[in-house]
């Protein structure tokens, strides 16, 4: 959009709009058995750009579906558009995108959340709309908490990951992002299964709808470190869950604190490495100093187009796998990941879910995050990342309203177990009653 | 002189090693694909027969063998790296602490594991105007690397290392256009320090490229200058090694575990896998059960493996002494005509061999009807049908013919036309020799 002139620029995008306000409006577009869905950016369609919000991938069309595209267009969807999101999902609050920046639908001086931002406003603007999301370390639950919608993650290697654009191969999940549990229900299963064409869906058992969270367990170590409305809602919503019969159990996770910074160097140290091939020979702008040698001619597109964020992730990750690094940070990190894993499990004994908020605080103003140094941002997702860390399936869901604007909680399943979440979202909902903002269409 | 070498051979599958594209694409960018093209958002899926090739290798390199294997991710630019990172094997091979004999002398092998190939570039265009184009056919084809302990002692002794080495593969695998593809790492140090000659191509530059660099190392010594440590090229065209354009420091590939491939437990696979005998463990065999020279079962087994089959067949019957000379000899000589009809015409072979060695037959008759098979004058072959008893059929002779009984007393030639006779109807199955002996006895009965 920035290339076009101003006016011609305005137009093109006018024309977009209306297309689009018209196709969702048209109900007699939509023949039996079809729906319309959206998918986050960073997935491959045919016929879309795919840039996974960076400005290195403009113009990249992928001449294949992602599996959970192709999936979904087999049982009747629409693919109407792709999401906007912070440049490889790296970012909390979707202010990282090389195209500019989502507003949320409840503020639009507020943030959407990250990194699934675009699609998280699509969810919460669109009545009956299903945006497929993904998550590294909390990029479904945190911009499902701030604007309002249901997130469910699915465990790692539930959903077949071909097509996504990666970021950290370890740790992505596609996952739903909806009004209701019964998109979920309907569409969660049709998504997942093993795929050949990734090795790592097909360990995976059947998935099973029908389980139930009767018992939560809240670590109390999650309860530090919140605005007061933050705290105060999910007090109620303990409140409300206590009175439909769910019983509620207070644990200890001491280790949670050690994911945060075990997810940073893991995540960033194989997104280092995916990152590798945009270098301006296929991908990236190939700029036209053809007289320097290779490395310079590489960097001089990575410097140009790679956002500060992505440029940030790059070295903290190429620095964590050096030889003198490596034992101190990645594979200490790795060992992290199994410590963290293992105290879930513990938990699950009593429990079928655990369950905290989603983000500290409600989505904050652009210029509050302006203020923000990138620890503090990082430091924004201690609740988010634990069970991204941990492959474990997970769900946000509105638990309350602050200023007009939503919070959120979050509950974690065993391995596996996401059928049971949905079950979670389903009973809730009875008693709980979402708002959402006006559609704009 | 201390020799180490990273060897590369490609392993023979017919799809890359993590994505169905075929092996054999013949025009540039033709076998491609999402995932060896390295396409955001593809991943890769292990090709087993790959790693199933691999895990031979090892075991036949008799490695300590590992349990569980995975796969890492090597990073650095280049410009034929699809990704940018290559997926290869670091922490975990798939075999470690073998070794490899050349004949007597033993080479320790330090690791065996598998990788893919990046793709190739090509340079075209005038010099000064040159454009590189790459080629992404090879991007994925399945490498088996073999690191050896430094135990090699001399440029000569490396190429033999590598040509036997590929002899066994060859067989144990079926790896073939090995002379071009065959790619090698070699470190070497004269004195202390080792340098790296990085990518030579081919069983003669690797000899050619270490002597070049054995003469400069040992100049430089005797002047009493320092050899550094590096990484250098051999310039083929020149035949010198070159310093490497690399920058000073060694390169950090920054190794990660391949996060999209699982880990693999090859231990049953490795166990349960026996190695088939390959051509110079069978020679050595030979050479030890029937007392040959090693390189005559060598050229033996070398020229063909069903020769070296027959070979074993004859000595069973004639002894290794005999059944080599006539392996190496009549039989390798027109080998080439034999080979294909060979299973039908063994006995026959045999037979003949047999009735030489055993005085029936003379060494020239034997050879012409060795001859008379491989030409495909198939009548000549004796043995198939039956030709009867030579004595009764002498007594026969004898008795239809009193008037050679006459003539013999006075002329022992005589007997020559009776003799003719016998041959003729024995189709070659008696010599002469044996024929005439027993011709003559019946007739002096009869005198």
């Amino acid at each position: 959009v920035t290339s076009f002139p101003t006016a011609e620029g305005l137009r093109a995008l006018d024309d977009k709009h209306s297309v689009f306000c018209e196709r969702l409006e048209d109900p007699l577009a939509l023949e039996q058995g079809q729906f319309h869905f959206s998918a986050k950016d960073n997935l491959c369609a045919r016929h879309f750009q795919a840039r996974a919000g960076s400005r290195i991938l403009k113009g990249y069309r992928p001449p294949f579906d992602a599996t959970p595209i192709r999936k979904l267009k087999e049982i009747g969807g629409l693919l109407i558009g792709k999401t906007n999101m912070d440049e490889f999902g790296f970012g909390t609050f979707c202010t990282n995108s090389g195209f500019g920046v989502p507003r949320n639908p409840f503020d639009i001086e507020r943030s959407c959340g990250g990194s699934s931002g675009g699609a998280a406003a699509a969810a919460s603007l669109i009545p009956e709309h299903l945006a497929l999301g993904v998550s590294t370390g909390g990029s479904i639950s945190c911009p499902a908490s701030f604007c309002g919608v249901i997130g469910l993650t699915p465990t790692y290697g539930r959903v077949s990951r071909w097509g996504l654009i990666d970021y950290g191969n370890s740790l992505d999940k596609v996952g739903l992002l909806t009004r209701t549990a019964r998109d979920l229900e309907r569409y969660l299963p049709v998504i997942s299964g093993p795929d050949p064409k990734d090795p790592t869906s097909k360990a995976q058992p059947v998935l099973d709808m029908r389980g139930e969270v009767t018992t939560v367990a809240v670590p109390a170590e999650a309860l530090a470190d919140l605005s007061p409305d933050v705290t105060a809602s999910f007090g109620e919503a303990l409140k409300e869950m206590g009175r439909n019969g769910i019983k509620i159990r207070e644990v200890r996770m001491p280790s949670l604190r050690f994911a945060i910074p075990a997810y940073y160097i893991l995540a960033t140290s194989e997104a280092s490495t995916n990152l590798a091939r945009y270098c301006g020979m296929r991908f990236g702008a190939m700029n036209d100093e053809f007289d320097q040698g290779f490395n310079d001619f590489f960097s001089q597109t990575r410097s140009e187009d790679f956002g500060p964020e992505a440029k940030r992730r790059i070295l903290l990750g190429t620095f964590s796998r050096m030889v003198g690094f490596r034992n101190r940070y990645y594979i200490k990190a790795l060992q992290v990941r199994q410590l963290i894993i293992r105290e879930y499990r513990k938990a699950f004994e009593g429990c079928d879910a655990v369950l905290t908020p989603t983000m500290p605080f409600i989505a904050p103003r652009f210029d509050e995050i302006a203020r923000m140094k990138p620890l503090e941002m990082y430091q924004a997702d201690f609740l988010t990342v634990p069970p991204n860390l941990a492959g474990m399936p997970h769900i946000s869901l509105p638990c309350g309203y602050s200023r007009a604007m939503p919070i959120g909680m979050q509950a974690v399943a065993p391995q596996w177990a996401e059928g049971s979440l949905v079950s979670f979202a389903r009973t809730w909902e009875e008693s709980f009653h979402y708002r959402f903002p006006e559609a704009i269409a | 002189m201390k020799i180490g070498l990273e060897i590369h051979v490609q392993l023979p599958t017919r799809s890359k090693l993590f994505c169905g594209c075929s092996t054999s694409g013949d025009a540039p960018n033709s076998s491609v694909c999402p995932v060896c093209l390295g396409l955001p958002g593809s991943r890769p899926f292990l090709n087993r027969q790959a790693l199933e090739m691999g895990v031979l290798i090892a075991k036949f390199l008799d490695c300590k063998m590992s349990e569980r294997v995975w796969f890492a991710r090597k990073t650095y630019f280049y410009p034929d790296l699809p990704k940018n990172f290559q997926i290869t094997q670091y922490d975990s091979p798939l075999g470690t602490d073998g070794h490899f004999m050349i004949g007597e002398k033993r080479v320790g092998i330090w690791r065996v594991h598998i990788e893919e190939d990046p793709g190739r570039i090509r340079r075209v265009g005038r010099s000064g105007e040159e454009v590189a184009l790459v080629d992404y056919d090879r991007s994925g084809i399945p490498l088996v690397e073999i690191v050896t302990a430094p135990d090699i002692s001399s440029p000569a002794e490396a190429r033999d290392f590598l040509t036997d080495l590929i002899i066994e593969l060859r067989h144990l695998i079926g790896v073939t256009g090995e002379e071009q593809t065959m790619r090698v790492d070699a470190n070497i140090s004269v004195g202390e320090e080792r340098v790296e000659i990085k990518n030579i191509t081919g069983l003669r530059n690797v000899e050619k490229g270490l002597r070049s660099e054995v003469n400069r190392q040992t100049k430089m010594l005797a002047v009493g200058k320092r050899i550094v440590r590096e990484t250098r090229h051999f310039d083929e065209d020149r035949g010198v090694t070159l310093p490497g354009r690399e920058k000073e420091f060694e390169e950090d590939y920054g190794y990660i575990g391949e996060p999209d491939l699982g880990t693999y437990r090859i231990g049953p696979l490795a166990s349960s896998m026996t190695i088939p005998e390959t051509p110079l463990v069978r020679a050595a065999r030979l050479s030890k059960e029937w007392g040959i020279e090693t390189k005559a079962a060598r050229q033996i087994v070398l020229t063909d493996w069903a020769l070296a089959d027959l070979f074993e067949m004859l000595a069973a019957k004639v002894g290794g002494e005999a059944a080599m000379s006539w392996a190496m000899g009549p039989l390798s000589s027109s080998w080439r005509d034999l080979r294909e009809k060979a299973p039908g015409l063994r006995d026959d072979i045999i037979g003949i061999i047999v009735a030489v060695t055993s005085g029936k037959m003379t060494d020239s008759e034997g050879r012409m009807r060795i001859s008379a098979l491989s030409s495909g004058q198939e009548a000549a072959a004796s043995g198939g049908e039956d030709v009867g008893d030579l004595d009764s059929l002498i007594v026969g002779l004898v008795d239809e013919h009193p008037e050679v009984v006459r003539d013999y007393q006075s002329n022992e030639r005589a007997a020559n036309f009776l003799i003719g006779q016998v041959m003729k109807a024995m189709k070659g199955r008696y010599s002469s020799k044996v024929v005439a002996e027993r011709m003559k006895r019946e007739l002096e009965k009869r005198v």
